[in-house]
């Protein structure tokens, strides 16, 4: 049996354990919240170091893209460097490639995206091959990486400011601590009341919502009016409060055990623990080659209101 | 240690530079702030405030409440304003201290660095 722990910065209400099996690998494939403690999320991954087959490393980001240049977030890799023999991965290699993939199956496969269709994508250095790909397909897109991780109304609409913008503030922001960026801890589980009223138009004026499930939850407004949400780590109670909140259509870019959709950092564990080689040596191909022989797919669930 | 001329050319050539970006009025135009700025080891103080994206700084003592109080030594806080060195550093270790919301705190981070960022 391979184990594959994730350990997140998240709210430990999200724990999850489960058994799956993947190629003829039985895998137990297991997540812990440590409510934002950092400490306790080192000491955690210090004891999982050498007893487990990967580490993914949730509720942070340690690796963000803009075009081809990449940042590190400070505290991130405070956190890879306590794990010295087990692969850990933040999830970052594999949205790479899974994410673009997703808006590819989307396009060839059903009848959302199309050229002009607006998307609000609520962060998207952590999800840059994504953004490339709604960019690819001439989608109206608003990248909301100033709006909500920095409070700033100021929709950035094309990839190039994007990439600028990027240059300018990603590294000295990544020096900061990341919860000043990013909901951590108990943050995950409640609403910004003044910024969700404040951004509501945003999500109003979007056909599509995409990117980080914590950012769309916390600014999520009252109601929706059918949108479609494309993201993960989602539980079934998410997908029962996008339900209640007038989303028209949840697609999960990772695959679903049990019910819930895991993070992206959880899946790169897996694929790791797969391939069986340094995280450091594997390429988009082989996360390509190793996503098509798993037949992991988007899935689409319609929220019927 | 920098005197208190220096550090109102600082925060001049600041304002100047802030101008000189047509983007940063557009997204401060909901973010109406006081801020003081204080010298920890000579007597010199300022207030910036930012109305409807207009940034002005004079110098004195405030009569207003100030949402964000920004405190470092003479010379910290004239390299700071004049771009000589980021705020992240020395307000990660202590050197620069800032009062005031965390948001408000990651704003004028971001202010400083769409003026004198990469």
């Amino acid at each position: 049996m391979k184990r594959v722990v994730s350990i997140s910065l998240g709210s430990s209400k999200r724990d999850h354990q489960v058994q799956v099996e993947l190629l003829g690998e039985q895998f137990e494939i297991s997540r812990l919240g440590v409510n934002g403690d950092f400490e306790e999320a080192i000491g955690k991954l210090q004891q999982l170091d050498g007893q487990v087959d990967a580490i993914g490393l949730g509720g942070i980001d340690v690796y963000v893209y803009a075009g081809e240049r990449r940042y590190a977030f400070k505290d991130g890799l405070k956190l890879i460097e306590a794990v010295k023999s087990t692969p850990v991965v933040d999830g970052s290699g594999l949205k790479n490639t899974l994410e673009r993939e997703t808006v590819a199956f989307l396009l060839q496969n059903i009848d959302i995206i199309k050229k002009g269709t607006r998307v609000l994508m609520v962060s998207a250095v952590d999800r840059f091959g994504m953004a490339e790909a709604f960019a690819a397909a001439e989608c109206d897109v608003t990248y909301g990486d100033l709006i909500f991780t920095a409070g700033i109304p100021y929709p950035i609409k094309t990839l190039q400011e994007l990439k600028e913008m990027a240059a300018k503030l990603l590294p000295e922001m990544t020096q900061l601590p990341f919860h000043m960026l990013y909901p951590v801890g108990e943050k995950q589980e409640s609403r910004d009341e003044e910024k969700a009223q404040k951004f509501a138009p945003y999500y109003y004026d979007a056909e599509i919502i995409a990117g980080d499930f914590h950012f769309i939850k916390r600014y999520l407004p009252d109601k929706l009016n059918g949108q479609t949400i494309i993201t993960n780590t989602t539980t079934a109670a998410d997908v029962e409060f996008l339900r209640q909140n007038g989303a028209g259509r949840l697609v999960t870019t990772t695959p679903v055990f049990e019910g819930r959709s895991f993070g992206t950092n959880v899946i790169e564990g897996v694929l790791v623990a797969l391939l069986g080689k340094p995280s450091s040596e594997i390429t988009p191909e082989d996360y390509l080659d190793i996503i098509k022989k798993l037949d992991f797919q988007p899935k689409i669930i319609e929220l019927d209101n | 240690m920098a005197t208190h001329e220096e550090i109102s050319a600082s925060l001049q050539s600041f304002c100047e530079g802030y101008k000189k970006n047509s983007k940063l009025e557009l997204m401060n135009r909901d973010w109406n702030r006081v801020i003081i700025i204080k010298a920890s080891d000579i007597d010199s103080q300022h207030i910036m405030t930012l109305r409807n994206g207009e940034l002005a700084v004079v110098q004195g003592v405030s009569d207003q409440n100030p949402d964000l109080v920004v405190t470092s030594d003479s010379e910290t806080l004239a390299d700071l304003f004049y771009g000589d060195i980021t705020p992240t550093e020395p307000y990660m270790n202590g050197t620069l201290v800032i009062q005031g919301s965390e948001d408000d705190i990651v704003r004028l981070d971001f202010i400083s660095l769409m003026i004198w960022g990469e």
